[in-house]
């Protein structure tokens, strides 16, 4: 416990300077006064907050996911959810649809839907054949992932060239933006999740011991996964929206925090979320950098960084638990 | 006082029967050994009084209220269940042995002082406090076995189910966890249901006896009356001779060999 909250307050730490040194980061003395200050308070600094939130999302939709199926390999991208929201918004984008509700764009609203009903569906083929079956929920995940990577691939090549562009650019996962606008409609989705999934810390302890255990110590097990299915998914939806699937953060994030912190979900939801969004600040500090002043799409940074670690994982993996 | 009544119960999954109007009666403080071949739905009828398994039809009471008036919260403040396969659990010890006190919780509780003396009597009664600090996954079967029963029993649950706790342990640590049973029931007049494969153990220690066959009750009575009655070769379909054992004078139930 002792070790648990040192580790948190080490990565709590390591988040705050993080987050004073970044911005200042590449920020060049040749520019007139109040340009670097337009820079960094209308490019820098939002930029800054929405790789945090979106890094404190993703981690925490990977986190629940891993206690919910029991496995460091199960996360909204591996289960295809991540691509059923891109298909979504896919979709919302090709059709021209455009309306809002409360400010919420039609295009989150899609990829809200999009990721809600593959999670669904990926997790009801893993229980058809008596019980749960964690290989089904993982080999179901992978086939939809490709299944909807073609169906993006058949809209980009449906589009126009700019648009198909634009398409190519956002799946790559994009954290470029200007001003705070993107923020705002995004930041309710992650916090409401951040907010819930701690509030079930220990429903999510007792379901990584199994369903069966966790129903026998009291948990409405059925109850509680569709409130998570649902609040991923929204949290899952907004991101994918606004930034395009970023890949594999909400899998070496959660993993690394249980790695550091234990199992205990009252201290790995906050370890989560400040690692996760640290995370995804230096990533992005990286992608716009290492070929400035050119920019990488983040996305491309976080996978390649996580192909490797997931092969780690499965190598160092003892056999998955079924 | 009866404490958990089942009547007619039912239980299909994909239209085959599992359990077939099974009907008994649990009081406060008596000790129900369930006796069956691999498959007869034992497992199936433990798990529906945990609400695990879902029920068809039937009616289950605890204290004469029905079953599907407690939540499952309510129910796991009620009944405890050790289950067969225990899962891989990555957790220390005493933090799996914690999470038996969820029931008795709201999202923000506090460990109070009435948590700490379930989880120390838990402790005691099991003789775990040796390995509170380890990992779970370090422990033997029989060890486990014992940290499992001390996180049911953290719940403080009137009435313990338990699915087969001996069938994987060797004779002494068998023993051990019999005598475990034994004084929950004895002692802290705690209701158990057990499932189990040991006979002689179920006619010596418990009070009453549920033997089921293909999902049907072939017979349910005081445990002394099971060999009397000359079903338990029907029971398993495999020959039994029954004799007296040299030391204690009881009857007890000898498995003979198979003649091809």
């Amino acid at each position: 416990m002792n070790d648990a909250k040192r580790n948190l307050s080490l990565i709590g730490f390591l988040t705050l300077v993080i987050v004073v040194i970044t911005p200042y980061l590449g920020l060049s003395e040749h520019l007139a006064p109040g340009v670097e200050r337009q820079i960094f308070c209308d490019i820098r600094l939002p930029r800054l907050l929405l790789a945090f939130i979106v890094g404190a999302g993703l981690s925490i939709c990977g986190l629940v996911f891993q206690a919910m199926f029991h496995n460091p390999l199960a996360t909204p991208f591996t289960l295809g959810v991540a691509s059923g929201a891109s298909l979504g918004a896919a979709l919302s984008v090709f059709f021209g649809v455009s309306f809002s509700v409360f400010g919420f764009s039609s295009t989150s609203l899609f990829a809200f839907l999009g990721a809600l009903i593959t999670i669904r569906f990926v997790y009801s083929i893993s229980t058809l054949n008596k019980g749960f079956s964690l290989h089904t929920l993982l080999l179901t995940g992978v086939a939809i992932s490709f299944f909807f990577s073609s169906l993006i691939l058949l809209i980009q090549y449906l589009n126009d060239m700019p648009d198909a562009y634009r398409l190519i650019r956002w799946l790559m996962g994009n954290l470029a933006i200007v001003g705070y606008d993107t923020i705002w409609p995004l930041l309710p989705f992650v916090l409401l999740t951040v907010a819930v999934v701690f509030y079930l810390s220990n429903e999510l302890n007792l379901l990584t011991t199994g369903d069966e255990m966790a129903l026998s110590r009291g948990v409405n097990v059925t109850q509680i996964r569709s409130i998570l299915f649902f609040v991923t998914s929204l949290c899952i939806g907004a991101i994918v929206a606004s930034c395009g699937p970023i890949g594999f953060v909400g899998m070496m994030v959660p993993h690394i925090c249980r790695l550091l912190i234990g199992q205990n979900h009252r201290w790995l939801v906050p370890a989560s979320c400040l690692f996760g969004g640290s995370f995804l600040i230096v990533c992005d500090t990286i992608a716009r950098l290492i070929i400035a002043p050119a920019e990488i799409p983040v996305g491309v940074i976080t996978t390649l960084l996580g192909g490797p670690f997931f092969l780690w994982l499965l190598i160092r993996a003892r056999a998955p638990i079924s | 006082m009866t404490l958990f009544s089942v009547s007619d119960l039912s239980i299909q999954i994909d239209n085959k029967p599992l359990l077939d109007s099974i009907s008994f009666d649990v009081s406060e403080g008596d000790y129900l050994c369930i006796l069956g071949q691999n498959g007869a739905g034992k497992s199936t009828l433990l798990k529906s009084l945990m609400g695990i398994t879902p029920v068809n039809s039937g009616r289950i009471t605890i204290d004469k209220c029905p079953f599907k008036a407690f939540s499952q919260k309510q129910l796991a403040r009620t009944v405890s269940y050790v289950g067969q396969r225990p899962p891989a659990i990555d957790m220390i010890v005493s933090d799996f042995i914690r999470l038996g006190r969820y029931p008795h919780h709201d999202a923000f509780a506090v460990w109070s002082k009435s948590d700490q003396s379930a989880f120390d009597s838990a402790v005691v009664l099991t003789d775990i406090d040796a390995f509170l600090n380890r990992h779970c996954a370090t422990l033997s079967g029989g060890e486990f076995q014992r940290v499992q029963i001390a996180a049911a029993l953290c719940q403080q649950a009137r009435l313990l189910l338990l699915d087969e706790p001996t069938s994987s342990l060797d004779p002494h640590h068998q023993g051990e966890v019999h005598a475990l049973i034994q004084q929950l029931n004895q002692a802290h007049h705690i209701t158990i249901i057990e499932v189990t494969h040991d006979l002689n153990h179920a006619i010596q220690h418990s009070r009453h006896i549920l033997a089921l066959k293909s999902g049907k009750t072939l017979w349910y009575g005081d445990s002394d009356a099971l060999l009397a009655a000359p079903i338990l070769s029907q029971l398993y379909d495999h020959p039994f001779v029954t004799l007296t054992h040299p030391e204690t004078n009881q009857l007890i139930a000898l498995s003979s060999e198979i003649t091809r």
